[in-house]
């Protein structure tokens, strides 16, 4: 498993990376922490002509807790982001998902726009973005642009990107207070990929949701916000049996694939589960689990 | 070698534990690779190639990297750090020692990465629980030792107290 | 005669002096060697079809690019070595020999198809890309269920049917003996496949020592004399010409065990270039060549009396042997190995079984740690649950009913062999106690059943086939497979001691464990004692390291060796003392008086006479140099012991699994290093929950493998082990030398029984049956959804 020849860029300036892109098309890729790239390329199953390297880009490795939010640049790294305090803090969310992707020393070097670029539909950044509507800040030929979050991620794999853009940061809205937040998924085994996750915001005033953000990940092509639980949820108490029934109705909302690791109906079940229990969480009544599903 | 088309080949110079080598490489060349057998280290292991299994984990700037998933073109100006390195500078004393206390290792293959990511995770976490050990391992597979006398090795470095009387053969007795 | 002072080492938690080098990264394993400059590499081309012909092969665009040298296909490969042909001298077995590159038919997908060489692994690899093969695709044999069905396609012409080996048994008078029973209870388990994953893929390095005009050939196995003996054969070397050098192995577990084409094609290539040649694994080909294991259908029915006490038991076993017979031990292990090991440690007098390997178009299944017993105690140790459910007693009553006593020891069991000792209630007992059986019981019926958790509880009482001796091979009918094991002692000029043992370790702790043995047994000092092996250049030859025989077949040849030249050492020490050879003893790297004056003389001050580097003779009759070579041929088989104990927790909305308590005892006879020891059932254990939780190796109904890759194949990490109560008993072999029983895969064995038993016991009380493996969450909530459904 060796990957295929390539030519190697590393400018050292965002324009630099801009004309990189312009030049080479559809033919380069950019190299951020290269934790889902590499993969692919040893497997040969991606064959870049050219590969752009950001890392030397001390412009793009930046997060920056601003009023509304946070916002991570192009090369800020995960480890970074989730120990950040101004992101902690204002993104709860974005920090408690970040500890579920891959291992320490994947995050290390793994970026979060790297990760929301990849739109792997097993990947807990893009549910996060979907849930808080993280805005994506796209640089190319046409200067920056924003796109939400529910259009970026396209399919499996697939964004939204035009071949001569690259995702120059991320915003992701700050929580409002009196909002908690969850983030729970389950796999076959406890570190790995899971079969199903949910990340979700919850706000309560006099005992009903006032607010609620939902998105579950695991056996799409995207993850899925869930609307039509949200709508059906804002403005209930969030008690154990409204709980039991937001889980059913995302059951019936989220549409799952199936593969060897687990079939569809399961996974379309499991996700219903741990929206319940994230709701439980996130509403501080705490469950009694065996393990952190 | 004669070189044509496809096979085009960089200068790249690297910082290793301190020290520069500069090496006539592919810029497809792995750091794995490059580290092992362009520099001739061998105690970073190779064993999927595709980040899960951890044995080829090295330092990248002071942090837990896998060396697998990185090109060596696109790391010179970083400092890259593997087991010769630390082991030299004796910053893995402790935790080689209770490695060898313990049984911590056997066939020895997953050996240095795991080593690299348990210094890693003392150095921020100097009084872990088990369950935070097993936590900070599991991006580290190890298939002989089951794990156990890994976790008790790494409750044996840290400051944990009261870990250092264990026996390294799990008797229940 | 060793001093009563003797300073003693067996028994003790020695620290390993393999830590030192390994622990600094200084362990050269195969790809560590330093490759000769002008090494080539090789890149096997695949197959991606399960079944296919070859219409033809284009390597005209693989062998233009830059830094590839060669490209061979099976036409080459054909005139350069024979195809591997593993012949079991057993009725019923029809093996075909498996072609080094696959010639004119592909038969599973991953198999060789042509090979290149290159300048370097990634040329290689660039190379491999290029060559253009043409298939004609044809319709594939895959699953178990598939293969023995009149519409399967058959793998192999000359293999009707696709049965490649088939036996059976039946004690006299079976069937009536199992009419007569009162109730029968039956049930079909079925055993997932997986693979032994050692971290360290395969590789090996070929190099021609034009010097001494010779193959010196390294490569990452467990069994290097085998080895050498296949290549030389294949490659009609001269054997002598052929050395083979086992490096420091990054795990084995049966997995290296086998013989593989690679190692061939290898030697065959660097022979016919005349150059340097090396082959590293990659972990995609790991997982699609290496051998894969288990993948059972097992139906046991028992026939039992009121009191739960099985009268006859039947087996009928059927396993997926893959596209070939594997080197040297064929396609019969797994199946043989669960037929002849499931009656374990239970009194049953009346037995048949008719076991059957089917041949598919898949990877070869070989010999992986625990060989058909956890399959077979998965599918025993499930029948006892099923009994006890059925008669409404304890399922672990129901074991003590059935298993063997300690005063019916020695016992010989239904199949005619022989359990010299053993602690099969005593086990079972202490594990009871250490788990709080009766307690978990209790609580269990007191939480009732509408929870969202599901606690249960699985045991595993099983025996461990060890160290077979040549018997044992031969009632198998594998011809390559020697069964003894050997060891040179050679006391140096400098009184230092070199122990060179038949084995060829992988983590296993030989050169601290060999050490041991030999310092009790020719009573020196263990510092003075130096041990190596894996190089057949200096190590005698011997069977090598699987089936948990190092212990007992080459720590055997340790002792007679010891004894051997601890004999010619007293004689030479009561010349130099001018006593009778009765009066000398060994202690210390000392030959001394009994009589405990402490007076004698140092095995340095025998060993200067013995080379005659000192100003005394010999005595007469004795001839120079201090050395003994012993052979050991263990008995039949050594058969350890133990009992594992499962808790969990069933997340019953999830189907999670949670392992809360988990409790080991186990009695390998007398033990060496309970360090090791404790190590091995640490690591075989963990590889048993893998096993029994998530780890499979899944094809599609295509034959196309799904998951060659370590996000896909999942093992578990440090999260998914519990801590460990572990025990001991020590049941000495009588049969075997030094007393000792084989530990290497009672880990694997006990724990996919008990994890697999303590589910289906927490699902059995919502009227859910479980009854294969993996136990993943979405294959238990279904089961639950179905058991609600029908209730």
């Amino acid at each position: 498993m060796k990957p295929a020849a390539f030519e190697f860029r590393s400018p050292r300036a965002l324009d630099e990376v801009l004309l990189e892109l312009r030049e080479h098309g559809e033919d380069a890729r950019i190299l951020a922490g290269g934790q889902s790239l590499v993969p692919l390329m040893n497997f040969r199953m991606l064959q870049p002509a050219v590969l752009v390297s950001i890392n030397d880009c001390a412009e793009l490795s930046y997060i920056r807790e601003e009023e509304d939010g946070v916002l991570c640049g192009a090369l800020a790294r995960q480890w970074d982001v989730e120990n950040h305090p101004g992101a902690r803090r204002s993104c709860p969310l974005l920090a408690e998902a970040l500890r579920h992707v891959g291992g320490r020393s994947n995050r290390n070097r793994g970026t979060v726009c790297g990760s929301l670029t990849h739109a792997d539909p097993l990947a807990e950044l893009p549910a996060v973005a979907l849930a808080l509507d993280a805005v994506m800040l796209v640089n190319g030929p046409s200067g920056r642009r924003e796109i939400a979050a529910a259009d970026f991620f396209v399919g499996a794999l697939e964004n939204c990107l035009q071949p001569q853009e690259m995702l120059e940061a991320t915003r992701f809205p700050r929580q409002p207070r009196g909002v908690r937040s969850a983030f729970l998924e389950m796999g076959n085994r406890k570190h790995g990929f899971a079969l199903a996750g949910v990340a979700l915001e919850l706000g309560i005033e006099d005992g009903k949701c006032s607010s609620v953000r939902i998105a579950v990940m695991g056996g799409e092509s995207t993850a899925r916000r869930l609307h039509r639980t949200e709508r059906q949820l804002l403005g209930s108490p969030v008690d154990a049996a409204t709980r039991r029934e937001m889980g059913r109705l995302a059951t019936q909302e989220v549409e799952m694939a199936g593969d060897f690791h687990a079939d569809g109906a399961y996974r379309k079940q499991l996700a219903g589960v741990l929206v319940e229990r994230a709701l439980a969480e996130a509403a501080a009544e705490p469950q009694p689990t065996p393990r952190s599903a | 070698m004669s070189e044509q088309q496809g096979r085009q080949r960089v200068d790249v110079t690297l910082s290793i534990n301190g020290k520069s080598y500069t090496r006539h490489v592919e810029p497809r060349r792995l750091l794995a690779d490059f580290i092992r057998h362009d520099v001739g280290m061998k105690a970073t292991h190779i064993g999927c190639e595709h980040g899960v299994c951890g044995v080829c984990t090295v330092r990248i700037d002071g942090r837990t990297a896998r060396s697998c998933l990185h090109f060596a073109v696109a790391l010179q100006g970083h400092e890259i750090e593997t087991v010769e390195g630390l082991s030299a500078d004796g910053r893995l004393e402790r935790l080689q020692q209770a490695f060898h206390e313990e049984h911590a290792l056997q066939c020895g293959f997953c050996t240095p990465a795991v080593l690299l990511t348990a210094e890693e995770f003392l150095a921020e976490n100097p009084s872990p629980s088990d369950s935070d050990i097993r936590a900070a391992l599991s991006n580290n597979l190890c298939r002989c030792t089951g794990y156990t006398n890994i976790v008790k090795a790494i409750a044996r470095a840290s400051g944990r107290e009261g870990e250092a009387a264990s026996s390294g053969t799990g008797d229940a007795s | 005669m060793i001093a009563p002072g003797h300073k003693g080492n067996i028994g003790r938690p020695v620290r390993r002096r393999e830590d030192s080098y390994l622990l600094r990264g200084e362990g050269r394993f195969l790809d560590d060697i330093a490759e000769p400059k002008d090494t080539l590499f090789l890149g096997f081309v695949m197959s991606p079809h399960a079944r296919a012909e070859i219409r033809g092969i284009d390597a005209s665009e693989a062998l233009a690019l830059d830094g590839v040298v060669a490209v061979y296909t099976a036409e080459q490969m054909s005139r350069l070595t024979k195809p591997v042909h593993t012949v079991i001298d057993f009725p019923g077995y029809r093996g075909t020999p498996r072609p080094i590159l696959a010639d004119k038919v592909v038969r599973f997908v991953g198999e060789h198809v042509a090979v290149v060489v290159a300048e370097d692994a990634y040329a290689a690899q660039d190379a491999i890309d290029l060559v253009a093969v043409d298939y004609d695709l044809l319709d594939a044999t895959v699953t178990l269920e598939q293969a023995d069905q009149p519409a399967a396609p058959l793998v192999h012409d000359e293999v009707p049917g696709n049965v490649m080996f088939e036996s059976t048994f039946a004690t006299d008078s079976f069937e009536e003996t199992f009419q007569a029973g009162e109730l029968v209870v039956r049930e079909r388990f079925r055993k997932g496949r997986v693979a032994g994953v050692p971290l360290e893929p395969r590789g090996c390095l070929a190099i021609l020592d034009h010097v001494a005009d010779s193959l010196v050939f390294y490569t990452s196995t467990q069994i290097p004399h085998l080895v050498r003996t296949a290549l030389a054969d294949l490659l009609g070397l001269p054997e002598p010409k052929v050395r083979v050098v086992t490096p420091e192995v990054g795990g084995g577990f049966g997995t290296k065990a086998q013989f593989y084409t690679e190692e061939v094609a290898t030697a065959a290539i660097a022979l016919d270039l005349r150059r340097p040649v090396k082959w590293v694994q990659d972990r995609r080909e790991e997982l699609l060549t290496s051998i894969h294991a288990r993948d059972h259908i097992i139906e046991l029915e028992a026939a039992i009396d009121a009191t739960g006490r099985i009268k006859a038991l039947r087996a009928e076993i059927v396993t997926n042997a893959g596209a070939y017979s594997t080197y040297p031990f064929g396609c019969s292990l797994e199946t043989t190995g669960a037929a002849r090991m499931l009656v374990g440690p239970y009194d049953i007098r009346h037995y048949a079984y008719r076991a059957r390997s089917v041949t598919t178009n898949t990877c070869p299944s070989g010999a992986y740690r625990g060989v058909g017993q956890p399959s077979g105690f998965m599918a025993m140790e499930g029948l006892m649950d099923r009994i006890g459910r059925k008669l409404g007693i304890d399922p672990a009553e129901v074991r003590l009913r059935n298993v063997v006593k300690a005063h019916q020891l020695p016992y010989t069991n239904v199949l005619g062999v022989r359990y010299d000792t053993g602690s099969y209630e005593e086990c079972l007992r202490r594990a009871m106690v250490l788990a709080d059986y009766e307690g978990f019981r209790a609580r269990q019926a007191a939480a009732g059943d509408s929870g969202e958790i599901l606690r249960g509880i699985g045991i595993c009482n099983f025996t461990e086939v060890s160290g077979a001796g040549s018997a044992g091979w031969r009632v198998r009918g594998l011809t390559k497979v020697p069964g003894f094991d050997s060891a040179v002692v050679r006391i140096e000029p400098s009184g230092q001691i070199t122990l060179q043992v038949s084995q060829a370790a992988a983590g296993q702790g030989h050169l601290t464990t060999f050490a041991q043995v030999l310092s009790d047994y020719i009573g020196a000092r263990a510092e003075d004692v130096f041990v190596a092996e894996g190089d057949t250049a200096s190590a005698p030859y011997g069977t090598n390291t699987f089936a948990s025989r190092s212990a007992v077949a080459g720590g055997g040849a340790v002792i007679k060796a010891a004894e051997t030249l601890g004999r010619k050492i007293r004689r030479i020490a009561a010349y130099l003392l001018e006593v009778e050879l009765d009066q000398v003893e060994l202690r210390d790297s000392r030959a001394i008086l009994v009589d405990g004056s402490d007076r004698g003389v140092s095995f340095r001050e025998v060993a200067e006479v013995a080379y005659s580097m000192s100003g005394t003779p010999l005595p007469q009759g004795e001839s120079y140099g201090l050395e003994a070579l012993e052979i050991y041929d263990p008995p039949l088989a050594t058969w350890a012991n133990a009992v594992h104990i499962a808790a969990v927790a069933v997340d019953r909305r999830t189907g999670a699994v949670t392992i809360e308590d988990y409790v080991i005892v186990h009695d390998c006879g007398r033990v060496i290093n309970p360090m090791i020891v404790a190590g091995q059932i640490h690591g075989g254990t963990a590889q048993g929950i893998g096993e029994a939780l998530m780890e499979e190796i899944v094809y599609d109904p295509e034959g196309q493998l799904l998951n060659a890759n370590l996000l896909d194949y999942l093992m578990p990490t440090a999260q998914d082990i519990p801590d460990y109560k572990l025990d001991h008993i020590e049941s000495p072999s009588t049969d075997a030398l030094g007393g000792f029983k084989g530990v290497g895969e009672g880990g694997v064995i006990g724990a996919v029984p008990a994890v697999t038993n303590a589910v289906a016991d927490a699902l059995a009380r919502v009227g859910a049956n479980i009854n294969r493996t993996p136990l993943r969450p979405s294959y238990l909530l279904r089961e639950i959804d179905r058991a609600a459904a029908r209730s």
